[in-house]
């Protein structure tokens, strides 16, 4: 990683033992700043937000003055702090204006349903799902994510908020209702053609696409 | 095999005619992710499995898109190149000693 710009490297915590405090911002942001900035712009969408919210992060950490044993438990108190800095962002959002979404997908993919006959509302055979060669390898493929990434982004901003909240971060939709102010049936419609969306995204961007390779 | 077939045919209408169609089953498949469904729903789903690779496929990827949100974090491969910029470090460092200072 290139990104030290100009900061000195000797100054960071490690040689300065006795002085927490002033060498360890370089320190956090040196470790922790990437991944909770990448946090951060998943959830916000929006560098300058993700930028403050890691920034109010680190804040709170300084005046927190907690020290921890090992790297991994101050990233995942700090990832907490942040998650919370997130979600106070959601909240602020949902009382200026309605987080409610009904009109995106509002079609719930209808071209690819029978329109009439016996089998109305039936999948048109051509169009149905395909079948996708997912295994435990999947999941680490680098391609894999960067489709499941670029898909999310093309979810508008609430929905994919609400995505997040429910799949990412596995919160309940009860919590998820509480926070956004939003009736659980909506959600329920908004989570329904988030992951329809997703899923047909995910099919044309990368399972296709995997089939065509092979 | 003409009988067969015809027996195979009424049978897919009557699954048919008896449970959910597609789009109200792809509606609970999701649903079935936010709260356990009753056994009768569930019922209905896995009959119209039997008739319809397409539903049952939905489920399958929709389950699989379900467990593997919960690993995006996981992930450091994740947006390559959308880390910190130079600038926005050096900002925050330069925040966080200011605030420090005023601290002491």
């Amino acid at each position: 990683m290139q990104t030290d710009g100009d900061l000195n490297p000797s100054q960071t915590a490690q040689e300065a033992p006795g002085k927490p405090g002033l060498s360890d911002p370089e320190r956090w942001v040196e470790l922790h700043g990437d991944y909770l900035f990448k946090y951060a712009l998943i959830r916000l969408r929006d560098p300058l937000k993700a930028e403050d919210a890691v920034q109010e992060t680190f804040l709170a950490a300084l005046k927190g003055g907690k020290s921890f044993q090992g790297r991994s438990a101050e990233k995942s108190w700090l990832v907490g702090v942040l998650k919370n800095k997130i979600y106070d962002h959601y909240r602020k959002s949902s009382r200026e204006t309605s987080f409610t979404d009904l009109e995106f997908n509002s079609d719930e993919e209808s071209d690819r349903f029978v329109p009439d006959g016996l089998f109305k509302d039936g999948w048109i055979h051509e169009l149905g799902p395909l079948e996708w060669n997912t295994d435990d390898s999947t999941l680490d493929r680098a391609e894999f994510w960067k489709a499941f990434h670029d898909c999310s982004n093309k979810l508008p901003k609430n929905v994919a908020a609400v995505f997040n909240l429910r799949e990412v971060d596995g919160v309940e939709s009860k919590e998820i209702c509480g926070l956004l102010s939003i009736s659980e049936g909506n959600l329920w419609v908004m989570l329904h053609r988030a992951r329809m969306a997703l899923r047909r995204c995910l099919e044309t961007n990368w399972f296709g696409k995997e089939k065509e390779a092979e | 095999m003409k009988i067969i077939a015809a027996i195979k045919e009424r049978w897919v209408v009557w699954v048919w005619q008896h449970t959910p169609h597609c789009t109200e089953i792809l509606r609970l498949a999701s649903q079935s992710l936010e709260q356990p469904q009753s056994v009768r729903t569930r019922m209905k789903m896995r009959m119209h499995f039997l008739i319809c690779v397409w539903c049952k496929r939905y489920d399958k990827q929709l389950k699989f898109l379900h467990q593997a949100a919960a690993h995006l974090d996981h992930q450091d491969i994740i947006l390559p190149g959308h880390g910190l910029s130079a600038e926005a470090r050096q900002r925050i460092v330069q925040n966080l000693k200011t605030a420090d200072s005023k601290n002491l």
